[in-house]
């Protein structure tokens, strides 16, 4: 029986073969040679990719069924799993939506406000430096793996002391944040700040002066900026596309609207901007970090909230900036101690739409670099 | 690209990798060092509200003052239902009437530390102990006395850290 004719297109069920036109239909991941938890079903003319279809869901573990017979508490630990770079980012918007269910968001303490701040900012560093580093394993890069992953120690460390743990913090609960910040706290995070800006430069010399990454990443992956609005791209996908997007100043959510940034944007849609837009990242993120240890003044930082809590009857959503674009909540509570029903939206989800698109016409060996410059994780996206 | 663009981005990367020859190792040796961020304990304050930081790694049960009344457990149920209630009759604690305690399983524990912010007595804390690994699953089972052992702090000095502009960042000796 042949399958392979009527089950084009589906993935799943494929078999490699090669076409009468001599095209080669191979499967891309999905044991990991650069494609994370997902597959890949590339139709390969020569070296050049005609069509790409990602096969997604290989890491689904169903968190908004999870969300509705846990409590509001209990969701925690397990909504931050799935971007274990970025968990701030993700905790964040459930934070903020059940908050408004419970009529809290406007007693929140400002000290917990800039607490939270200085975590989500760490995360988007800590999320960047990670992507510079796999960006450069991706390459062939590998002194740009190491030094990715190093760097990226420093500010988990400097999270540990605060929340206790290295990559799931937590942190960020219903009324503030669960603890102060530790003695020494804000010395060692300053003096590592100062320390990443001198590396920042040292990462644009070696990454984007360098001849041979560069023709690697120019010119590969490029993303028209129409595009990226059709596709309702989030992020650095989109502000590498020329469109200067970000949650943070369009509806500055906790104090945002107090702090000076940035928002960089490069127009060239490539790879190359992409990375660029990572790098500056950081560096506002330091500037953030810098004015908001200044602003912080001695105070509360939790309001305690006793027993059980119970949304009120009705809905919220939040939205924020993640490290990798805009992670978005919506939470339907029916009064019970546990959410009715809770929508998830990560950013990941949106990057993955354009892939396919993204992806024809790119030659095999780019493949990696354009699938990880779309800053799409599949453990995110498929939630 | 043009050439002159190519030898000048060539000179500068390389150039960068040069000065990395004389920064000091960045990489932790790590049985003879360790690099514990805090050597605090993760403990909650239930009168307050409010936790004080510190490393969320193995617990810490204070027998004298748990009285048994499940609430870590009823906390831990959903999350990873790591906690079980373990009948202790030999023990003889005037608070804890219906003797049992806490033990928890590290097999499937996410050290989220909510059980710990739901104990209203004082009783659970968790100490700065990461090295849990074991050679048998079921000697991931901590029983109530385990528990309450105080927590073996690592008897190797903490790394002191240097974060230096110049020389990276490495451990002091
Ligand atoms: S730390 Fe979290 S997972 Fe572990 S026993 Fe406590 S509540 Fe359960
Ligand atoms: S450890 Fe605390 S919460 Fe758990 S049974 Fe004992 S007193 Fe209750």
């Amino acid at each position: 029986m042949n399958t392979s004719t009527n089950l084009q297109g589906l993935p799943g069920v494929f078999e490699e073969e090669v076409s009468p036109e001599g095209k080669l239909r191979v499967s891309f991941g999905p044991q990991h040679p650069g494609s994370g938890h997902m597959r890949i079903i590339l139709t390969i003319n020569g070296d050049i990719v005609e069509d790409a279809i990602p096969d997604v869901g290989y890491v689904h573990r169903g968190v908004e069924k999870m969300c509705e017979y846990k409590t509001y508490i209990q969701n925690i630990p397990h909504i931050e799993r799935p971007a274990i770079h970025d968990s701030a980012g993700t905790t964040l918007p459930y934070i903020l939506a059940t908050e408004k269910l419970l009529d809290l968001s406007e007693k929140v303490p400002e000290r917990a406000q800039y607490i939270r701040m200085l975590l989500a900012e760490m995360n988007r560093m800590i999320n960047h430096f990670y992507f510079l580093g796999i960006l450069g394993i991706f390459m062939g890069h590998s002194t740009v793996t190491t030094w990715g992953m190093g760097d990226r120690e420093l500010l988990i460390e400097t999270a540990a002391m605060m929340t206790g743990a290295r990559v799931t913090f937590s942190f960020i609960v219903p009324g503030g944040v669960r603890t102060d910040t530790p003695h020494g706290f804000e010395e060692r995070l300053l003096k590592s700040c100062d320390y990443l800006e001198s590396r920042v430069k040292t990462y644009k010399d070696y990454l984007l002066e360098n001849p041979f990454a560069r023709m690697r990443m120019e010119n590969v992956g490029i993303i028209k900026k129409e595009d990226a609005i059709a596709f309702g791209l989030a992020g650095p996908t989109l502000r590498g596309s020329g469109v200067k997007s970000d949650v943070r100043k369009d509806e500055p959510y906790l104090l945002y609207d107090t702090v000076e940034f940035d928002v960089p944007s490069y127009p060239e849609g490539d790879a190359m901007a992409r990375t660029k837009v990572h790098i500056e990242e950081i560096q506002q993120s330091i500037a953030i970090i810098r004015q908001v240890v200044g602003k912080m003044k001695p105070g509360p930082v939790k309001i305690p909230l006793r027993g059980q809590i119970r949304g009120k009857i009705g809905d919220a959503y939040a939205r924020v900036e993640g490290a990798r674009g805009m992670n978005s909540y919506y939470i339907i509570s029916d009064g019970q101690v546990y959410p009715y029903r809770v929508r998830v939206n990560t950013a990941d989800s949106r990057n993955l739409a354009i892939m396919r698109r993204v992806l024809q016409g790119v030659r095999v060996a780019d493949v990696p670099v354009v699938h990880w410059s779309l800053d799409y994780w599949p453990v995110a996206a498929d939630r | 690209m043009k050439i002159t663009e190519f030898v000048k981005g060539f000179m500068i990367s390389v150039n960068t990798g040069i000065q990395h020859l004389f920064r000091k190792r960045m990489t932790t040796m790590y049985p003879e060092t360790q690099n514990y961020p805090t050597l605090d304990m993760y403990a909650y304050d239930p009168r307050k509200g409010i936790a004080v930081s510190g490393w969320r790694g193995r617990h810490y049960l204070d027998m004298t003052k748990c009285t048994g009344c499940q609430l870590c457990y009823i906390a831990c149920e959903n999350i990873s239902e790591a906690i079980e209630m373990v009948p202790l009759p030999e023990t003889n604690y005037p608070q804890n009437k219906k003797k049992i305690f806490p033990a928890v399983d590290y097999g499937r524990c996410v050290f989220c530390g909510f059980c710990v912010d739901a104990c209203p007595f004082y009783a659970l804390y968790m100490t700065p102990v990461a090295e849990l690994s074991e050679y048998d699953r079921n000697d991931l089972y901590y029983s109530p006395y385990e528990l309450s052992k105080p927590p073996a702090v690592n008897p190797t000095p903490r790394a002191k850290e240097k974060i230096d502009i110049k020389r990276g960042v490495y451990d002091e000796r």
